[in-house]
């Protein structure tokens, strides 16, 4: 009779904690931390920003922040402690048993080296091949990650590569030593939702094939639901709840699980509203100081009893455990009702667009024909008064440029844009005066679109700089205020520098910036892409209240298609400049007619844990050149 | 292969906007001079010349023709390799030159050498230091090196190698007493290849305060640079990954961070080889070098124009030289310019 072998943990970690250690004092970064992952298995991590997901990964490279050490505790790999385990033994073992596949897919591989030369350096170092066979080793690799013409592929730069590309590459050199240990940082943050899908599927595929242990970390806790055995959710460097992956999110215990779950807009069934998660996660003094639970401050179900003693992670079910008092409130919690939907039918048409089209065509050279290629292709739009329009595709789809034809920033090649009856396709100098009382964009990236060396305060009313209306110090500070007092950030806030700002707060000066003039249209280019779902509902629910109260209509671009459903009245589905399918979102959505936005949609994890996941897995036609 | 496609398209392209470049520096330079309250034909004369003999002068060097005139008799002169006599010495300007420029070609090349060297160890000690107390230390170092000018530096080795100590000459390119090859002008490279030994090693030793003194100056912006730039490399992505891959930190630094950090230090050294051109005149001055910088403070000093043209139009040469050799590196090590 055989007898199974009692699986040993490839994984564990027993009251680990980690701290950043100063030189007065000390700050906890994660608490008793324990759990113990099984070959074969696949544990996801959830939580917000600063939760410490990342940190996990970095303690089990021992590759910590400076300044950052284990204080407690042990990480055992197959039984060996990583913390105490010499260097160059545990340098021995990255790569080879335990491996990374990173965020960024392009900054992940370096520059200046080819690909080739890349998993050459990786293969000859964990002793795959040798000198003369790692093309043939890295051409089977490149096979069993699905990327075809590997030969190519093997002198290009990462530079000439996609991002999804590069992340196969990235999965390709991971698995190539049938590692049994992967950790996956948000590996599919950075790229589109159909790219996402099918990296997704591709590391579970791989893992399978190797039996491999993964660490999913990930912000998206639907995402994490479909693809993990186990779900851990981490608040504050400390496990909130953690239980098998379709247990939790189909009944979580923990209010924090419950609030991120409904924070999230859903992709099928009724719009529902979304769950505001009021403020931020406590900072690591307060955490230090704080004597009850961490997640009390934000918690909708916090009683007195829960600021007293931080409470024990407690069994609720087999396997399933959750550190909260009061678990069996945690089912009350739903979502605000949905804001009531607006009769748009008879609404003005604002601004619109008349086969618009915007040719790029390579600059003059005497050694190469001029091509051109058209980013956006004969579109036509409108935008009503009062309207919120999605716009989604994947990346390339011309999106971006679609909305710099719109805002100005670009000329179109061909076809007529009207705004308020008044055509404004030539772009003069008139037009562009008349343009800007009208249209304001927020840019994608806060971090880069405000200008870290002036104030909040001079930031938001900027706009008042170029009309030179209402432009003295006190007519400044007195808009500031009121603008700061609409998007919920403190009055003392002018005063700050973008750098002493959150992410999401800075996503709020720049949209107070666009509403300084107040102008009727405003074009928003991702503004809501990562960032965490807690910060994104806050950030939807204030555009959805400004609309109310300013009643500014909104070109909404995202790859977010539950947050275009939840957010906009009407989607225009883009793909390679050209609109494929528009109408009303939920009707789109519930109802799509082009192949293009079907395979959109199925690329979205589902929202019921149990329905299967099958997103479209054919290869997106690749050119080598 | 597509790099030299494309390195060879850039050298077309660079040599084609280096004509205009050319023509206008000249005419530059013939106007500015023309300009100077300086009388070249009283100048060619001795100083007891008549008025009459000074206006004769003055018609045989063309100096009464309208000026687009003159500058097209001189600039056809230039094409055919004659930019004209010097007054002062009494030679054709290109012998001059050409005597010259091999020597501070040499100097500057070395001293470029030297500087490399100094900067590139330097800047990987700057960085290996980093967050230790000792980065205080080589901070403060490298700022006290970088405010120090290079004919401080020469002054100082001077003093102390060739004055107190009396280890090294200090003068000229060669001892008295030594035999000079000349084949293609470049004293080191001539004693070579013609097997001068005693030649070479003399010269050589003649070399090393003067390149010492430019290199050591020149060496703190590299070094500050190469820091910061692996500084930044570092901040990337793709060196935690190569970490998490288990590679050395040793692999780490040489073949991922400054095959990167290497970029920004080599287009300084671009900009400060161009410089060195004409930077070494104090320096050739101080150790008697008999280079173009000490042919240009003799020209200036004398109001020889034609050698101050010549001399002008050779720097301009150098560094449209320089420029293009630099950017065609740039396209060898940088991938990302390569597309297109």
């Amino acid at each position: 009779m055989a007898i199974l072998p009692t699986k040993n943990p490839i994984l564990s970690a027993q009251n680990l904690c980690v701290e950043s250690v100063g030189a007065k004092e000390s700050f906890p970064v994660l608490t008793d931390l324990n759990f113990s992952l099984e070959p074969g298995k696949i544990l996801g991590l959830v939580g917000e920003s600063g939760a410490g997901k990342s940190m996990i990964g970095r303690t089990i490279s021992q590759y910590l922040p400076k300044g950052f050490a284990v204080t407690k505790g042990t990480l055992a790999f197959d039984g060996e402690d990583l913390v105490s385990m010499l260097p160059e033994r545990r340098r021995n073992l990255l790569g080879r048993d335990i491996a990374f596949i990173p965020q960024e897919p392009l900054s992940g591989l370096n520059p200046v080296l080819t690909v080739g030369q890349q998993i050459k350096e990786h293969l000859l170092r964990i002793g795959l091949a040798s000198g003369e066979n790692w093309r043939e080793r890295a051409l089977k690799e490149f096979e069993s990650v699905h990327l075809p013409h590997g030969a190519a592929l093997l002198e290009k730069y990462p530079h000439q590569l996609s991002g999804g590309m590069c992340q196969r590459i990235l999965i390709a050199m991971a698995f190539a030593s049938r590692p049994r240990l992967l950790i996956a940082d948000e590996p599919t943050t950075a790229l589109d939702v159909t790219i996402q899908a099918r990296i997704v599927k591709l590391i579970a595929e791989m893992q399978k094939r190797d039996g491999t242990a993964v660490i999913f970390i990930t912000h998206d806790l639907r995402l994490a639901s479909q693809i993990s055995d186990e779900i851990m959710v981490l608040y504050a460097g400390r496990p909130a709840e953690r239980g098998p992956a379709k247990q939790l999110f189909s009944s979580p215990a923990h209010p924090y699980t419950r609030c991120l779950q409904l924070a999230n807009p859903t992709i099928t069934g009724p719009r529902r509203g979304l769950f505001i998660l009021p403020e931020r996660m406590p900072g690591l003094r307060v955490l230090k100081e704080l004597k009850g639970c961490r997640f009390a401050s934000r918690c909708p179900n916090a009683i007195e009893a829960c600021t007293r003693a931080e409470p024990p992670l407690a069994d609720i079910g087999p396997n399933h455990i959750a550190a909260c008092i009061r678990t069996e409130k945690t089912p009350d919690i739903v979502p605000p009702p949905l804001a009531p939907g607006r009769e748009i039918a008879s609404a003005r048409i604002h601004l619109n667009g008349e086969k618009l089209t915007k040719a790029y065509t390579t600059a003059w050279s005497p050694f190469a024909k001029r091509s051109s290629f058209k980013a956006v292709n004969s579109v036509d739009f409108s935008l009503g008064e009062g309207e919120f329009v999605g716009i989604v595709g994947e990346s390339g789809s011309g999106k971006s440029s679609l909305a710099r034809l719109v805002v100005g920033l670009d000329t179109p090649t061909d076809g007529r844009i009207t705004l308020a009856g008044r055509d404004i396709t030539a772009n003069g100098n008139a037009d562009r005066a008349y343009r800007r009382e009208y249209i304001q964009m927020v840019f994608q990236d806060p971090q880069s679109a405000l200008n870290p060396r002036r104030r909040i305060g001079s930031i938001v009313t900027q706009a008042n700089e170029a009309s030179g209306l209402h432009n003295s110090t006190r007519e400044r500070m007195d808009r500031a205020a009121e603008l700061l007092k609409e998007i919920g950030l403190p009055p003392d806030a002018a005063m700050r520098f973008p750098s002493q700002l959150s992410g999401g707060q800075k996503q709020r000066v720049n949209i107070a910036r666009a509403l300084c003039t107040l102008p009727r249209i405003l074009v928003a280019d991702e503004i809501v892409s990562g960032l965490d779902v807690s910060v994104q509902a806050q950030l939807l629910d204030l555009l959805l209240k400004l609309r109310d109260e300013h009643g500014f209509s909104m070109l909404f671009i995202s790859h977010d298609l539950s947050v275009v459903r939840y957010l906009c009245d009407r989607v225009m589905v883009m793909y390679r400049g050209e609109v494929v399918e528009s109408g009303r979102t939920e009707t789109v959505f519930a109802d799509p007619k082009h192949a293009y936005t079907r395979s959109l949609l199925a690329a979205v994890p589902p929202d019921d844990v149990n329905a299967e996941w099958s997103p479209v897995l054919a290869e997106a036609g690749y050119q080598v050149e | 292969m597509r790099m030299f496609a494309t390195i060879a398209k850039l050298l077309v392209k660079r040599v084609l906007t280096a004509i205009p470049i050319l023509l206008l520096v000249s005419a530059l330079l013939f106007c500015i001079l023309r300009i100077l309250p300086v009388d070249p034909a009283a100048m060619s004369l001795p100083p007891n010349a008549t008025v009459q003999e000074v206006e004769a002068m003055r018609t045989e060097m063309g100096l009464n023709l309208p000026l687009y005139q003159q500058y097209g008799i001189w600039l056809n002169k230039l094409f055919h390799g004659d930019i004209g006599r010097s007054i002062h010495f009494r030679q054709d300007v290109t012998s001059l030159i050409g005597s010259t420029l091999p020597a501070t070609i040499e100097l500057a090349v070395i001293a470029m050498m030297v500087a490399t060297v100094f900067g590139l160890a330097g800047g990987l000690f700057l960085f290996y230091v980093r967050g230790t107390r000792a980065e205080a230390v080589m901070d403060f170092v490298s700022i006290l090196l970088l405010s120090l000018p290079e004919f401080l530096w020469s002054l100082f080795l001077l003093l102390i190698f060739g004055v107190f100590f009396e280890v090294l000459p200090f003068t000229g390119r060669l001892s008295p007493g030594f035999e000079r090859p000349l084949v293609t002008g470049f004293l080191l490279f001539d004693s070579l290849i013609t097997g001068n030994i005693p030649t070479l090693l003399n010269a050589l030793q003649h070399m090393i305060l003067p390149c010492l003194a430019l290199g050591i100056a020149l060496s703190p912006s590299l070094m500050r640079v190469l820091r910061s730039s692996l500084l930044d490399a570092y901040q990337d992505d793709y060196i935690q990954q190569a970490r998490l891959r288990g590679l050395s930190e040793k692999r780490i630094l040489i073949r991922h961070g400054l095959k990167n950090a290497i970029l920004p230090t080599l287009s300084l050294m671009g900009v400060q080889f161009g410089f060195l051109f004409g930077g070494t005149l104090l320096v050739e001055i101080i150790y008697s070098y008999p280079g173009m910088g000490n042919l240009m403070v003799d020209a200036i000093r004398n109001a020889d124009l034609p050698i101050i043209q010549g001399a002008g139009l050779t720097y301009c040469v150098a560094v449209l030289v320089i420029s293009i050799v630099v950017d065609s590196l740039y396209l060898i090590l940088n991938p990302k310019l390569r597309v297109r």
